[in-house]
This record gives structure tokens, sequence and C-alpha cells, in this order.
């Protein structure tokens, strides 16, 4: 069987926790065990955003991540996919309006993929990243170096 | 191409010149598959701390080559304390301390023998 053409490249993915309380954190690496094991598609986690072509966030943004996070946004190359994975992230989730919380992720930095859930399972995790290959295939397809 | 052959190897100035040439043929020839949309001067071409801000070195933090003997320096500490004394700076004394130098090897040859 063919790939899709979404995964002729391999994707270097950086992984963001802003304030999480680590159940999507857990489902990320899910995703990377033999049951799902996304790396066979050459995704894999990087150490670094100076590597990465995903940024994957989750958790809703605490005030002392915010100025990490855009941090690391501004270090990503372009282009770059911004994948956000679960309720926090999205919309703060059960932090909506906390006295230490800045906002949810869209308030920070672009987004281009939500992934809903508390947490999601590693399958829509994927499936979202999928979305961000998509996303950065249109991008270069375009000539569009940054947004 | 002659070069110098001894018990320790051989030695080719021109063979060693053709090789670092050959050497950085193939990196230049590695380094241009890499990306070249990096924006200079932005968050994209500086260090990456964890998200943290590089922050402005101070002077103890820099690491200087005499850190490589720090330790033999720390042990002499008692040494080292009075011959930085004499460490003037000033050529004369340095010049001062070789004819003494070689004065006192000279007194003791002779008064040895």
């Amino acid at each position: 069987m063919a790939l899709p053409k979404s995964f002729k490249r391999a994707l270097w993915v950086f992984h963001v926790a802003t304030g999480s309380c680590n159940g999507c954190d857990i489902e990320i690496v899910a995703a990377l065990t033999p049951r799902y094991d996304v790396e066979r598609f050459g995704i894999m986690l990087t150490g670094t955003p100076r590597h990465a072509d995903v940024l994957l966030v989750t958790g809703t943004v605490t005030k002392p991540m915010l100025p990490r996070l855009k941090r690391i946004y501004d270090q990503t190359p372009d282009p770059k996919a911004v994948v956000v994975v679960g309720g926090c992230g999205s919309s703060s989730g059960v932090f909506y309006e906390s006295y230490n919380v800045a906002g949810p992720i869209d308030e920070v930095i672009p987004v281009d993929i939500y992934v809903p859930g508390c947490p999601p399972r590693p399958e829509a995790i994927i499936d979202g990243v999928v979305k961000a290959v998509t996303k950065l295939e249109t991008l270069e397809r375009s000539g569009v170096k940054s947004r | 191409m002659n070069g110098i052959t001894s018990g320790f190897g051989t030695w080719n100035p021109i063979a060693w010149t053709l090789l670092f040439i050959g050497i950085l043929i193939v990196a230049f020839f590695v380094r241009s598959f890499g990306r070249k949309d990096y924006k200079r001067n932005t968050g994209q071409t500086k260090a990456f701390l964890s998200g943290n801000e590089e922050p402005d070195a101070p002077a103890g933090l820099h690491v200087s080559g005499d850190n490589l003997y720090w330790g033999m320096v720390h042990g002499l500490s008692a040494y080292y304390k009075r011959v930085r004394k004499w460490h003037s700076g000033d050529l004369s004394d340095y010049v001062a301390w070789f004819i003494g130098g070689l004065a006192l090897i000279f007194v003791i040859i002779v008064w040895v023998g």
C-alpha cells in the first residue's frame, strides 16, 4: 500500500506543555508507543523548536509560561504549524478565567489545528498532526515562508 | 610527493593540504543540505534554553581558557600567591631574574664541580 501524499516527508514535532495536567502529554507519548508508532511515518518528537515543523502545545497558558511559549514560537522556523492538544489549550477548559491563566493558546500564538478532548485519544492527536502536514504542504506550495 | 618518513609516521604537507581541502569540500556539501530559510536576527537564530531568555553572561560566568588548569592553580595557591607578586610585567625584571638564575646555575656548577 502506498503511503498517502501527506506522509512523503519526515515531520519533526516539538512538544510544549504550557500548564497541562499531563493527561494530554501522556496521550502524546502513547502515540509514540508500538501500538500507534507514529515514528514509522517519520513523525518524531524533537528536543528543540529550532528543528521542528510542528509545535504540539498542551494545556492552558499559565502566566509564567506566557513569554516562554511566545519565545518558543519565535524560535520555530517557517513554515510551521501549531497543533493544540486538549480542551485546556483550546478554551482554557476547567481553568477558564483562573487567576493564574493568561488564556487559551490561540490568544498567545496563532493556532492552525485544534484537537479537543480531555484528553484526546492518540488517534485524534495523530489525525491533528496529519492535518498539520497538509497545512505545511499547502504553505510550501504557495511559497509562504512566514505568516 | 616526497615527504618525511620516520618511526613516528609520515609527514607530507601537500598530502595533508589535499586532505583538508577534501574535508572542506565534503563539509560544505553536507552543509548545503541545511535549511536556508532561517530569518536572521530573529528568535529563529537564537539559542533554545527550554524557552527561557538567554541571560547576559556576567563576568564570573564566562569560561576562559585558564579554567582548564584551575585545579592546578588552586592546589598550588600558596605558591602562586607569592609568585604572582613577582610577576610585575616589566621586562627588565624578567631579564634580571634570567641573569640571576643563570648566575645561580653557574655558581652551582662551579661549586659542585
